[in-house]
């Protein structure tokens, strides 16, 4: 049973890593590899704001922190990405040089130890189909499934979720319809960063606030994403099911230190099998012309 | 006149007081370079040891060789060889340049990393540098080299402890609570990496030997969920979780078992549970954690009378308790230098290499001799025989010192749940 309990939490965790890298990708056609620092600087923002001279109540410290996020997200675009949009190796190494500078520069401020750590959000564990299971993990699940649901909803019924679908599917038909490319980008690459900011707060009170952690969550982010399909949700979330549960089939069954290679061998048969991901298209179309 | 002659006493006076620190400082400073992985525990807390001791001794005169004064200088160079993806390769040139563009007389910390530790073994050859080293590494391949190579490495020491030595301080815990306690049950949890698979599987091997039940398990470095496991540890009724992990992710273990209230106690090389702020980091969820801390005296302890000096003034300096593994070995080798330079009257390396081996000082965390032979520290459970290491449980937001029995501060507890 906790093979289940735990495999649904993993697949839950791991979507919430890679939703806001998806979600640029999808629409902006960008990949943010400056996404795990994003997740870092929300992490340490909200301990600054609690922890500093500030001393800020929990949720406002969490809400500040994925804003100020977000604006980063933003800026990265406004000033950096709109100079070599549609330049993917360009836009590979700025955004991945921008994560470094950040990650490295929280080091090299004083990010370093184990004792920067954000609280849970409720204390303790209950029991469910007989597994024991920490609040923090339930809330994760709880907040990581309502977030699926508001992307849905925004994406599906509001206009300016409209516009970011419209620009993910046909750029220049949009832009015909008065769309504005750049607004898209730069409202998701915030979206996208607000998302990492997000998934911080939920997922850092399970661990630390550390460096090597952006560095993790990047190559899992990627991982998901290569093998749901490059910016397809469906995909993102079908393939951190997939990973979600070898790792914990894994960790029961065979051993727990081959969590990492589970998730990099399905890479390589994913890219293997189906080059584009899951759900992925944008190899086939090449192929089709 | 009488003006005149009180202006001159003074200058006088003035000169007369000032001599002695105007003396040492136109000495030549004697450079202890500091090779540190200074972003991680291991690195900054042995930096901050070295400067300690350096200050205390300036501020007493600096160091006699052979009737001159001379202030030691500390030169901290960052190795990175405890972030991940750096190569041993980039350890050495920082050391390599302590040496040739520092000019550093005695080499004292790191590196840190074991592999890095083993290599640096030539280069300390190559430049005829005597080395203590005093963080991080826990091979004990490094005196078994000096042993097997002795006039090659005549110049590499090690005033902390290695594996071996520290498996028999955790064997014997674990031997009284099987003999008290009738605990024959071990779940072992380890990281992927060389040095805590290695203190895993000769764990495994040492209580099995003792009739003890017991189950490995190993985990990549950045996990954060260890449920699987615990609840598995839970099934097979595991009295004592044994955990090996240099990874700050490490602390969310102790949550999850302390979530879980399984019914087992942990302990182990866990190196998220060394520092002071790792009680507040998860909110009291680590309590009841033994850890070893490798060298008495990187808690407050009263094991010899410098202990709680040391502790105080590590204290009044840097505003918190030594924090862990390399704060107190940093400490005392630049004392165990400054002893083994005054004997030698000179800082020829040589004559130096002979002072250390013969040295016999009563330091922080006991007698301080090394082994002729592996020039590693002679370790004891009776500070008055030897080093003796620094095994503390978390008890009230408390490190207290449980092992060994001459130097304990307190019994070792058990989670109410387990009753």
């Amino acid at each position: 049973m906790e093979i289940i309990v735990y495999g649904v939490i993993n697949s839950v965790i791991l979507s919430l890593m890679a939703l806001g890298f998806t979600l640029v990708y999808s629409i902006a056609r960008m990949p943010n590899f400056a996404h795990g620092a994003l997740y870092i600087t929300t992490g340490y923002l909200a301990w600054l704001f609690m922890n500093s001279f500030m001393s800020l109540p929990y949720p406002v410290a969490v809400v500040l922190a994925i804003g100020i996020t977000a604006a980063i997200g933003a800026l990265i675009y406004r000033f950096v990405m709109i100079r070599i949009r549609g330049m993917e190796i360009s836009e590979i190494i700025a955004t991945y040089a921008i994560g470094l500078a950040i990650l490295e520069g929280l080091r090299w401020g004083g990010l370093r130890g184990m004792t920067f750590t954000l609280p849970p959000f409720i204390a303790g564990s209950t029991t469910i189909l007989g597994v024991s299971v920490d609040y923090q993990r339930l809330v994760i699940v709880g907040i990581g499934l309502a977030t699926f649901a508001a992307l849905y909803l925004f994406t599906h019924f509001n206009r300016v979720g409209l516009a970011l679908r419209g620009i993910a599917q046909d750029e220049r038909a949009a832009m015909m319809l008065g769309i504005d490319s750049d607004m898209t980008a730069i409202i998701s690459l915030a979206l996208g960063s607000g998302l990492a900011g997000l998934a911080a707060i939920l997922l850092l009170p399970l661990g630390n606030i550390i460096v090597e952690v952006g560095y993790n969550v990047l190559i899992f982010a990627i991982a998901v994403s290569v093998i749901g399909g490059l910016g397809s949700w469906a995909g993102t979330i079908l393939a951190s099911f997939i990973i979600g549960f070898a790792q914990i089939l894994t960790e029961a069954f065979l051993s727990s230190h081959y969590q990492m290679v589970v998730a990099l061998l399905a890479i390589i048969i994913t890219l293997l099998i189906k080059p584009s991901g899951i759900f992925g298209k944008q190899k086939e179309l090449e192929e089709r012309v | 006149m009488r003006k005149k002659s009180f202006y001159v006493s003074m200058v006088l006076s003035a000169a007369l007081f000032f001599m002695p620190f105007l003396s040492i400082a136109q000495e030549k400073p004697i450079i202890i370079g500091a090779p540190l992985a200074t972003a991680f525990l291991y690195g900054w807390d042995a930096e901050r040891g070295i400067k300690l001791a350096i200050d205390e001794i300036n501020a007493a005169g600096g160091v006699n060789v052979g009737g001159k004064k001379r202030p030691f200088k500390a030169e901290v160079i960052d190795t990175r060889d405890l972030e991940p993806a750096v190569p041993v390769a980039d350890a050495l040139l920082a050391m390599e340049k302590l040496i040739l563009d520092k000019n550093a007389d005695f080499i004292v910390g790191g590196p840190v990393r074991s592999e890095a530790a083993l290599a640096a073994m030539d280069l300390l050859r190559k430049h005829k540098k005597i080395s203590i080293l005093t963080t991080g590494a826990l091979t004990p391949a490094y005196g078994k080299r000096i042993a097997e190579n002795g006039d090659k490495y005549k110049y590499c020491f090690r005033n902390s402890s290695h594996v071996p030595v520290m498996m028999g301080d955790f064997m014997a815990i674990l031997n009284d609570l099987q003999k008290d306690h009738k605990f024959n049950k071990a779940y072992i949890m380890v990281q992927d990496v060389a040095h805590a698979r290695a203190g895993g599987e000769y764990m495994q091997k040492a209580l099995k030997e003792k009739n003890w039940e017991t189950e490995l398990k190993i985990y990549p470095t950045g996990t954060t969920d260890y449920s699987v496991g615990l609840i598995d540890s839970g099934k097979k009724g595991a009295q004592v979780l044994f955990l090996w992990m240099d990874m700050p992710e490490s602390a969310a273990l102790l949550q999850q078992w302390s979530n879980m209230k399984l019914k087992s106690l942990p302990m182990g090389f866990m190196n998220a549970a060394e520092q002071p702020g790792f009680w507040k980091a998860t909110g009291g969820k680590g309590e009841y954690m033994i850890v070893n801390l490798v060298n008495g005296g990187n808690a407050p302890a009263k094991i010899t009378p410098w202990t709680m000096k040391f502790v105080e003034a590590y204290k009044k300096k840097w505003g918190l308790e030594p924090e862990g593994y390399g704060t107190s070995s940093s400490y005392m080798a630049v004392y165990q230098l400054k002893d083994a330079i005054e004997r030698a009257k000179t800082t020829d390396p040589d004559v130096v290499v002979a002072a250390l081996e013969s040295q016999d000082l009563m330091g922080v965390y006991g007698r301080m001799r090394f082994d002729k032979k592996t020039h590693q520290i002679i370790p004891s459970w009776d500070p008055a025989e030897g080093a003796v290491t620094g095994i503390i449980q978390w008890q009230a937001g408390k490190r207290v010192q449980v092992f060994p029995p001459k130097a304990a501060e307190g019994k070792i507890l058990f989670p109410p749940w387990m009753k």
